[in-house]
């Protein structure tokens, strides 16, 4: 023992006189490890700490402290009273030694204090430190007392009464460190919320904290320790709204902050109005509800600014909100009648005026009040909609009316915060036969404007209960209906289209009966006789109603009592144009499906709509392709439309749609159906089947190419259902797929057959089985590309290409092989401008198979995993390939990072640019625009590693600007508009250059392209130039 | 008759900017220009081009408006939008600044040696215009600012044998100064243009007087001796100068410079429709009746704004144009008469 | 209304769009010129952040452009500075072969003939477009409304 008090004697020694501050470690070690106490610690202190010298008292002190801040764990209740006590009393010596008490108080206060010692700790610090004389550091040290004091002797500090309020607003009174404002406001914000008893000392508690209000407050440049204004802000918002018992100082602030000419200030008193309403009742409102509301109402009425506007309307709602919230019985005292009065009479009279000046302000400030609650908006609402009627009666002016008709929508629009509660009926109940007069008239309006608004007002109405009656729903599917037929104008359109769809969603046998029947007999009218002057015109008209009428089909047709009215008049769409008794253009068939498609899409009944298409849509499609596939196999035959390959492709979307929401049972059955079909010729499903057998779609038959692409119908069914569907016969089906893929000589079909294969092998469980399938199929492939004079060398890759994506976005180890041997054609001499937009397909979503919605196996970030695992491969065989084998390779790159998500592109930018560079330079287009929709998004926000290459890059772009393409000439713009946002200093060595270049698109023959040269040139003339 | 004006050559001069002005030196083998991009350069021609032979060191915080040498052909003054005039001379293989003239109040518009070579005349937008006066040892000496033009002056140009002094303003007007007691005065104010005028030239007896305009007008002034006896009124000492002749129709645009012919008497202008023209005098032109007609039209001689024009003074018929869009070109005219 | 005090553009009456509809890229033909035109002018000064009435004349074959402007205040000392501004904006935005003219629409300042002439004088504009104060209010106007 002797040895250790030596040793502990030695470190006091060194540290004390020696001033190796590295021993009080030692001791601590010391001490944890229990060679020495605390209290022994103590006593071999005893010299230094009697010592005259001040220093040398401090410096014992310090080593004290230094220790206690590692061990204070350890010590017992006595050893902390004892040495509580201690410090206490070094409190009052010299002022040097302070900052090191108040660190041996602070490693104190975080062990259990017997009861007595925090009152007495806070005592001797209230009394004998002046807080504010302190450094920083012990300012600080003082605050973490108080917070660790407060959060384990609550009950004892608030038995010292405001006692402790008191002393703390001492304490903390001319903080400036925004450091230990934030501590400060911390224990302001505890002794609130924690009910601290703040006695007469409310209003010192709100000044020592309110003088900060706002907060102004720039972080220096690389601030290191992160406070941001907002910090400041949000934990000073936080004590000051904290309590109503601040509420009659904080008010009178908030108004006269209001008015400040810092908009920040501004924006600050505002927000902090609407945080304390949340706490407060309307008796704290009271008497400053007048003063606010003259300075919310000028906030609104005069700002510029947005902000301002958006924060003065939140703080409205917020006053409306407390006041209906505390106010419970609306007696003649009601506070919120009375603040709703006092709006009322500020803003209803600007509506009645001629010149409508002021009618946006005072409508947003009225709906802001009138969205607090049912009550406010009850009040509201009832006294502004007859005034708005009235005005909008009494208007000439089709402006004017439209002004009104969007105000009008605004109280119409429902608002979660103020519906009806049970039992209640909405505000509007008693306007509902004016509001829909109102709104069928400006229906019959000429105005674009009104129209539209009024379809918004209809939508409104409907979907709030009870205020659309069966005859008004009626008679607004009658108004629907003849503007689909008769208007022309897209914003029109578009807005009929949207309202129609949540009426129909909502009242769904008003449009059965009003609206259907109109629009089939519109689809069906016959085109007028040609030859009349006017006819070309009349005819694109026509078109125009019936695109208009099946768009509106599909529109309203999410309910299934509708979509089994509306997709039969589609389905018989398709069959008159099959069979050429109704003439409709291509355009207008492809319409056709695409609105079954929307149909299929958005079903909202799935289960009905379903067994719908399962049980009687599908098989028409099917029936009608197979039907027009042979029919026009015969001599001179009409050609049917369902064998062009655009409809067939939407067909595809309306079938996979359908196919991929299927219920499982239904799901089995078609697919089982969709392959016996086309492996067996069994037709007994399709519901016309005099059909001559034996069918054979999947056989290669070189003059029916029109039954051969059936095979993407085929894939419709098969590739969209859900992984756990069992697709029978399917090892058949590999093999004739295989087959026709890569013998048929039908693009459309071939193409067709590999992406069903593909979409096949996409969902097959891994295993022996696949692999060794997929091994057959791959040495197929091969054999025919290493064929050089083989005439299916197309029809390989194309199935390569295919089956290398559905195994790629799967991750299946296989498409390492398959990506290698795509690479490799790279080089070939008839293949590479495929292989190289290969990528490009590989990289990107397909519309019609190997995508989510048709349930493929698909991982997220398959397009990073394949750069990262390819990107060298890439770059290598760019280097050693040949001088005129090198633009595929930077075609296929830049294929490649124009799909990766940017912050990928970010990473890789270093390493890519040099290539992506001399892709600029390659002289094919598509590469160039593929090139330049890589780079723009990476300019606006730029990388360093751009800089070293920043020269050749404006000189790139700049040749690009007079492409004889006009869209590689606004993209090549656009990225050097995009470029002039790099730090100046970077630019500005260009800056001359680029000016005189870009006058030369200025004269470009194309307006698009002027306009980004205009755009462009503007930012680089304003580079390192005043008052950018 | 089938007068010519053609390209013998034509070089960017200050690429990315305008070129505001070109003067010959008196042998007629150099010319300096100035422009928008703060820079002097000064060509020369080598074999079949023309060169940058200097480009003088960066003097001139702003736009250098014009330049003119000094009748020994030493020296190069140049006028400044930052309020200074610059002196170079060539010092070893390069030219330096030599001094700096200070005291207007903004932009120099002008600047102008007198043919003695011992003053230089300047006038700036501050509506002034001051006259230095140069001694053995280079030192410049400001020996009188006149305040005579109401508003901004843009030229000045000195007489080419007499001290007498031209300067021509935004007021509309051109005044004529001499020197009396030491002070430098206005002696006559010649009114008829009807918008800024923006250049000067005098014939080569220095008779008459050519100014150029805004207005898209230039007039031929010349001394009338009898003024001052039919109206009786000004001073013995004050000069008479009228217009004689005014070219209208001719130019579409401002016309931005004047020169005339030391060799030859054509009268070449500098206008804002991009044109260049050459005008000689008819030669039944008297004392009494003064008529000048268009000999050649370059309509696009530039593709901007023509700004200065000046003829080669040794060589007749060599004409230096220049323009904003930065270019300098060297025409021979050729006439047949 | 009590508390206000400039209330001068709280509605301000908002100009329509024209109709036209603009083509998509995708739909434009390439080859076909089109031609600089009145509107296409107006709706680049349009981004100006100085809001005035303006008549434009565009003749693009003769490479000339006109702007006539009115002050919305008869004696608007600023109504140099909004001249400047636009034609600062004609100068960047126009191809270098055009003339540009900007005027006080006839009758609507005080001091119209003194605006103009300083608007017309090239080598004043030069001049005050390197003086950086002006420069840095013109830049404002211009800088392009975010």
């Amino acid at each position: 023992m002797a040895a250790n008090r030596d040793v502990l004697l030695g470190l006091v020694e060194e540290f004390v006189s020696g001033q190796q501050d590295s021993k009080a470690a030692e001791t601590a070690t010391g001490v944890k490890t229990g060679q020495f106490t605390v209290l022994e610690l103590v006593e071999a202190l005893g010299l230094s700490l009697t010592s005259p010298e001040p220093q040398t008292r401090g410096r014992g002190v310090q080593l004290l402290s230094l220790v206690l801040q590692e061990c204070y764990a350890n010590l017992s209740e006595s050893e902390v009273e004892v040495l509580i006590a201690f410090y206490e009393n070094r409190l009052k010596d010299h002022y040097a030694i302070t900052p090191h008490v108040l660190q041996g108080i602070n490693a104190l206060t975080k062990c259990t204090l017997p009861s007595g010692l925090s009152i007495s700790i806070l005592r001797s610090l209230f009394q004998d430190v002046h807080v504010q004389s302190l450094m920083l550091k012990e300012r600080s040290c003082v605050y973490n007392i108080l917070i660790n004091l407060m959060a384990s002797q609550e009950e004892e500090l608030k038995g010292l009464g405001a006692d402790f309020v008191f002393g703390f607003v001492q304490a903390m009174d001319g903080e400036r460190d925004p450091r230990n404002l934030l501590l400060a406001f911390q224990i302001a914000h505890s002794i609130i919320y924690r009910g601290y008893e703040l006695g007469k000392f409310t209003e010192e508690l709100f000044e020592v904290t309110s003088c900060y209000f706002p907060i102004d407050f720039t972080p220096p440049p690389n601030d290191p320790h992160g406070i941001t204004q907002e910090d400041l802000i949000m934990s000073l918002r936080a004590v000051l709204t904290g309590t109503p018992r601040f509420a009659e100082y904080l008010l009178p602030l908030i108004i006269e902050k209001i008015d400040s000419d810092v908009q920040s200030a501004k924006l600050d008193s505002l927000q902090t109005l609407t945080a304390c309403t949340a706490v407060y009742t309307h008796k704290d409102l009271a008497e400053f509800l007048s003063g606010l509301w003259t300075s919310l109402r000028r906030e609104v009425f005069q700002t510029a600014s947005e902000k301002v506007e958006t924060a003065s309307l939140s703080s409205l709602k917020a006053l409306a909100a407390c006041l209906s919230r505390s106010v419970q019985k609306s007696d003649s005292d009601d506070a919120l009648q009375s603040f709703l009065d006092l709006v009322l009479t500020d803003c209803k009279h600007h509506l009645c005026e001629p010149d409508l000046k002021l009618v946006w302000p005072s409508a947003k400030i009225l709906q802001a009040v009138a969205s607090a609650s049912y009550r406010a908006s009850h009040k509201i609402t009832g006294a502004v909609v007859p005034v708005l009627l009235e005005q909008y009666k009494n208007s000439t002016q089709c402006a004017q009316r439209r002004t009104l008709l969007e105000v009008v929508q605004g109280f119409v629009q429902p608002v979660q915060s103020s519906l009806p509660g049970e039992g209640d009926e909405s505000v509007l109940s008693g306007f509902q036969e004016p509001l829909c007069s109102l709104v069928f008239s400006a229906l019959c309006e000429s105005s674009t404007g009104l129209q539209v608004t009024a379809t918004r007002v209809l939508t409104a109405l409907g979907q709030q209960p009870g205020l659309l009656s069966v005859p008004d729903v009626e008679l607004a599917a009658d108004h629907l209906t003849r503007l689909v037929l008769e208007e022309e104008e897209s914003e029109v359109c578009s807005a009929v289209l949207e309202c129609s769809g949540s009426l129909a969603r909502l009242f769904p046998t008003a449009f059965v009966s009003k609206m259907i029947p109109k629009l089939k007999e519109e689809i069906f009218s016959e085109p007028m006789e040609q030859g009349e002057s006017n006819a070309p015109k009349q005819a694109h008209s026509q078109q125009a109603v019936r695109q208009r009428c099946l768009k509106t089909l599909a529109a309203v047709s999410s309910k299934a009592s509708v979509a089994q009215e509306s997709a039969p008049i589609l389905l018989e769409v398709l069959s008159s144009a099959h069979s050429g008794s109704c003439s409709f253009s291509l355009e207008e068939v492809v319409s056709a499906c695409h609105s079954l498609q929307r149909i299929a899409a958005q079903a909202q009944d799935t289960e009905d709509v379903g067994r719908f298409f399962h049980d009687i849509i599908i098989p028409r499609l099917l029936g009608l392709a197979v039907q027009a596939a042979l029919h026009g196999e015969g001599e001179g035959a009409r050609n049917s439309p369902l064998t062009e390959e655009s409809v067939l492709f939407s067909l595809v979307l309306v079938m996979s749609t359908a196919c991929g929401r299927l219920q499982s049972q239904l799901a089995i059955l078609t697919a089982s159906r969709a392959v016996s079909l086309f492996l067996d010729g069994d037709v007994s499903f399709l519901p016309e089947n005099d059909l001559p057998s034996p069918l054979q779609l999947l056989k290669k038959q070189s003059e029916a190419w029109r039954q051969s692409q059936l095979v993407c119908l085929l894939m419709a069914c098969v590739c969209s259902m859900p992984r756990s569907v069992e697709i029978p016969q399917i090892d058949r089906l590999f093999c004739e797929l295989e087959e026709l893929s890569c013998t048929c000589t039908h693009p459309f079909a071939y193409t067709s057959a590999a992406k069903c294969f593909a979409g096949l092998v996409n969902k097959r469980p891994g295993g022996e089985e696949l692999d060794s399938m997929l091994e057959r199929t791959m040495k197929r492939i091969s054999s025919e590309l290493d064929c050089a004079s083989s005439s299916f060398r197309v029809q390989a890759f194309t199935l390569l290409l295919w089956v290398t994506k559905a195994l790629l976005i799967r991750y299946h180890p296989l498409s390492t092989v398959l990506t290698d041997k795509l690479f490799s054609l790279l080089k070939d001499s008839e293949l590479s401008g495929a292989a190289a937009n290969g990528f490009s397909l590989i990289m990107s979503d397909t519309e019609d198979v190997l995508n989510r919605a048709c349930h493929a196996d698909l991982r997220i970030m398959y397009r990073q995993r394949f750069f990262t695992e390819n990107s060298a491969k890439l770059f290598q065989g760019f280097n050693s390939a040949e001088k005129d084998r090198k633009s595929g390779y930077l075609k296929a790159l830049s294929h490649i990072v124009n799909h990766l998500p940017r912050q990928v592109q970010i990473t890789e930018l270093p390493a890519l640019l040099p290539l992506l560079l001399e892709a600029l330079s390659c002289t094919e287009q598509g590469v160039q625009l593929s090139t330049l929709s890589c780079l723009h998004p990476i300019l606006t926000d730029p990388p360093p590693a751009l800089t070293p290459h920043l020269d050749s890059l404006v000189s790139h772009l700049l040749a690009l600007t007079t492409s004889t393409v006009m869209n590689v000439r606004i993209a090549s713009l656009r990225c050097l508009h995009a470029l002039s946002r790099l730090p100046e200093h970077m630019l500005l060595p260009f800056r001359a250059r680029v000016i005189r270049a870009l006058a030369v698109p200025l004269d470009d023959k194309k307006r698009l392209v002027r306009k980004e040269a205009v755009l462009a040139r503007a930012e680089w003339f304003l580079l390192g130039s005043p008052g950018r | 008759m089938k007068d010519t004006l053609n390209v013998l050559h034509k070089f960017n001069a200050h690429p990315d900017s305008r070129c505001w002005y070109v003067a010959w030196n008196p042998t007629g083998t150099l010319l300096a220009s100035c422009g928008g991009d703060r820079t002097i350069r000064i060509w020369a021609r080598e074999g079949d081009s023309w060169e940058c032979r200097f480009l003088l060191p960066e003097g001139h915080q702003r736009t250098v408006r014009k330049v003119a040498w000094s009748p020994c052909g030493r020296y190069l003054a140049s006028a400044s939008f930052d309020a200074t005039t610059c002196i170079w001379g060539k010092k070893g293989d390069d030219f330096e600044c030599l001094t700096v003239l200070e005291g207007h109040e903004n932009e120099v518009k002008c600047v102008a040696w007198a043919p003695s070579g011992s003053l230089l005349a300047t006038c700036s937008r501050d509506k002034s215009v001051w006259v230095w006066e140069v001694d053995e040892e280079d030192e410049y000496e400001c020996v009188s600012v006149v305040n005579a033009h109401t508003q901004d002056v843009k030229h000045v140009i000195w007489h080419p044998t007499q001290e007498l002094l031209a300067s021509a303003s935004y007021d509309n007007t051109v005044r004529l100064y001499r020197e009396e007691d030491d002070d430098w005065v206005c002696k006559a104010t010649l009114e008829g243009h009807a918008a800024t005028v923006w250049s000067l030239a005098f014939d080569p007896s220095g008779q008459r007087l050519a100014s150029c305009s805004d207005d898209r007008t230039v007039k031929i002034w010349k001394e009338s001796h009898s003024a001052s006896e039919e109206d009786g009124a000004g001073t013995s000492s004050d000069l008479h100068w009228k217009c004689i002749c005014t070219l209208s129709g001719f130019h579409s645009r401002a016309i931005y410079d004047v020169s005339w012919c030391q060799q030859t008497g054509a009268l070449a202008t500098a206008c804002g429709d991009d044109g260049v023209r050459v005008f000689k005098e008819d030669t039944n032109s008297g004392p009494h009746q003064t008529i000048f007609s268009l000999s050649v039209h370059m309509p696009k001689a530039h593709s901007q704004d023509v700004n200065c024009v000046a003829w080669n003074p040794k060589e007749a018929g060599v004409l230096a144009s220049c323009s904003d869009d930065g270019t300098i070109v060297i025409w021979r005219y050729q006439s047949d008469t | 209304m009590s508390g206000g005090t400039h209330l001068d553009n709280a509605n301000p009456v908002i100009y329509q769009r024209s109709g036209e509809r603009v083509l998509t890229v995708e739909e434009e033909d390439e080859d076909i010129v089109d031609p600089i035109d009145d509107r296409e002018i107006f709706v680049t000064l349009e981004d100006l952040n100085v809001v005035e009435q303006m008549r434009v004349n565009v003749d693009d074959q003769g490479s000339t452009v006109s702007v006539e402007f009115t002050p919305t205040i008869p004696h608007c000392s600023m109504a140099t500075l909004i001249g400047l501004s636009i034609k600062v904006k004609l100068l960047r935005s126009l191809p270098n072969r055009f003339k540009i003219d900007v005027h006080i629409t006839p009758g609507t300042h005080a001091s119209e003939d003194a605006v103009n002439k300083q608007l017309a004088d090239k080598e004043r504009v030069a001049a005050a477009l390197e003086n950086s104060q002006l420069l840095e209010v013109v830049n404002q106007c211009l800088a392009a409304k975010i």
